[in-house]
């Protein structure tokens, strides 16, 4: 009775928390290297060049005017003493892992969001730690000593309201914590410009100033069928789920469970794109990265477990104010994930788009997925069972040592990327 | 489209997540659904026992629950033979660990 008692102010139901890490990777890095814990401190895409971008800064280096996305020039005009590091992606993955792990020791619910952001259930734990607002304090207090990073906690009855807590408010305040009920929505959230709002845009703020809906308040009071039209008229008659969704955001509607096995929904394809070093001109070298990419989706179908019915290829000229380049799909005559046969299309594809103009981009993917245990006997490639046993032993291989570890030839030629691309994560240093 | 309102539709449509995290994510969730053993107590063991042994002699097709650290491992059939100095027993032909039984029960 104890929990209820203490619960019963608030609203009933659900207790959802949003944490987020301040400046995440700054804050690892700071943690790594004591010594630069009260210089301004970034983490830049490249600091050898200074056209790199800002991936996360410090708040010592953003009380400069540094912001996250800029270029490094910029940044070092405004902060010359700026201490620049290089991403280490693997580090931050292996963080926000002990980051979940830690919530996980105070509620089974937890639904990592981003890198740097996670959804907390806390409605069946809450009563072993008291009010919500405590809990938040325990575990921030045990993050920021185990792992020395400030976490800041938006909590409400439910994710929407819990984000947007969260981004408003627990990110502002002094305490990093901020509940958010609903019934205050007029008094707090309604009054923020529409701009603030989740999934809310600059280009979406115009749109909905020119509708007369300035505010977040606005925006939810206008009835649900009326903005339907209102957003007709201007994208026509597509955008009314858009429209139901801007209106339930805007009224902190959200049934949307926390969902700790999310990540293991079966993908609808698997692809990879990569952004080359300078342009490629010549059919030869553009093979080279198709081959190493085909390479890659496949192995990651074979790890998965999956086949590919359906081939695409993207290729982007490097001129992005007159944008070239193509992006076609073909069916295979019968699933795979072997490398060869996925590349053979591939390679069709190209040969038939391709214009011959500079590519600076690259990207293939494999859609219409089933699963591998059954697939056709081709009558076309008496070879597919050593093909496979070989593809199974050199995953094997990567698996163990790294994917440079064992590459085709052609990777070693100077238009080979696979050795360059398996040091990275998501296009950054691991 | 419609996804976004329905389910966990607007968070999973609009989730930044690279590749090697979410790998790693579902990694650790599978380690946390790993099964861990269940200790039988001796009540519960003289009751594996009876229920093995009216199988093995009075041919009753019978339902032993197995350890397995990822699945739920049903064993249905008639016992065979029950190899006491290598602790195993043999269902329908196939060998199985006599200490990996978590559960029996006699089919009627």
């Amino acid at each position: 009775m104890a929990v209820e008692q203490q619960s019963g102010t608030s609203s009933p139901g659900r207790i959802i928390m949003l944490a987020d890490c301040q400046s995440f990777y700054a804050s690892v890095e700071k943690a790594e290297h004591p010594e630069y814990r009260d210089l301004p401190l970034v983490v830049a895409g490249d600091p050898e060049r200074r056209s790199g971008i800002i991936l996360a800064a410090c708040p010592i280096a953003k009380s400069f005017g540094v912001t996250t996305a800029e270029r490094l020039g910029d940044s070092l005009a405004k902060c010359p003493d700026l201490v620049i590091i290089k991403p280490r992606m693997q580090l931050y993955i292996d963080v926000s892992m002990l980051i979940t792990r830690i919530y996980q020791s105070f509620t089974d619910l937890v639904e990592p969001y981003s890198i740097d952001e996670q959804f907390l259930d806390v409605t069946g734990s809450l009563h072993l730690y008291g009010s919500p607002e405590e809990l938040a304090r325990m575990i921030q207090t045990r993050i920021q000593g185990e792992l020395g990073i400030y976490t800041r906690f938006g909590i409400a009855e439910n994710k929407i309201l819990a984000k947007t807590a969260c981004d408003n408010y627990a990110k502002k305040n002094a305490s990093g914590i901020y509940i958010l009920p609903k019934e205050g929505l007029p008094g707090t959230l309604w009054t923020l410009p529409v701009g603030k709002m989740f999934m809310v845009g600059s280009r979406m703020t115009r749109h909905f100033n020119a509708m007369g809906l300035e505010t977040i308040g606005k925006l939810a009071e206008t009835p649900l069928e009326k903005l339907k039209l209102m957003m007709r008229r201007k994208f026509g008659k597509n955008s009314d789920i858009n429209a139901e969704l801007y209106w339930r955001i805007a009224n902190g509607i959200d049934d949307s469970p926390v969902r700790p096995g999310t990540h293991e929904v079966a993908p609808q394809s698997v692809g990879h794109m990569m952004t080359l070093p300078h342009d490629y001109g010549r059919l030869e070298d553009i093979k080279v990265v198709l081959l190493e990419l085909t390479e890659l989706v496949c192995q990651r179908c074979r790890g998965k477990g999956y086949m590919g019915h359906v081939v695409s290829v993207g290729c982007m000229g490097a001129d992005y104010d007159r944008p070239s380049g193509f992006s076609r799909q073909m069916k295979m005559m019968d699933p795979s994930n072997v490398t060869n046969q996925v590349y053979r299309a591939a390679v069709e594809l190209l040969l038939r788009h391709w214009d011959g103009r500079p590519v600076r981009k690259v990207g293939v993917s494999l859609s219409q997925l089933s699963t591998d245990d059954e697939y056709q006997l081709s009558l076309f490639d008496p070879h597919r069972e050593k093909t496979m046993a070989l593809e199974r032993a050199t995953d094997a291989i990567k698996r163990k040592y790294g994917d440079a570890t064992i590459v085709r030839a052609v990777s070693i030629t100077p238009a080979g990327q696979a050795q360059h691309r398996s040091k990275k994560i998501g296009g950054h240093y691991k | 489209m419609r996804k976004k309102l329905e389910g966990n539709g607007l968070w999973e449509s609009s989730r930044m997540m690279l590749p090697e995290h979410k790998v790693a994510i579902n990694e650790h969730e599978a380690v946390l659904r790993r099964r861990q053993r269940v200790e039988l107590d001796e009540q519960e063991w003289e009751h594996v026992a009876r229920s093995v042994t009216e199988s093995l002699q009075q041919r009753q097709q019978i339902k032993l629950r197995l350890f397995h650290p990822i699945e739920e491992l049903t064993v249905i059939g008639i016992v065979d033979r029950v190899d006491q100095l290598k602790g195993r027993f043999m269902v329908d032909g196939e060998w199985f660990p006599i200490g990996d039984i978590e559960g029996a029960v006699i089919e009627e």
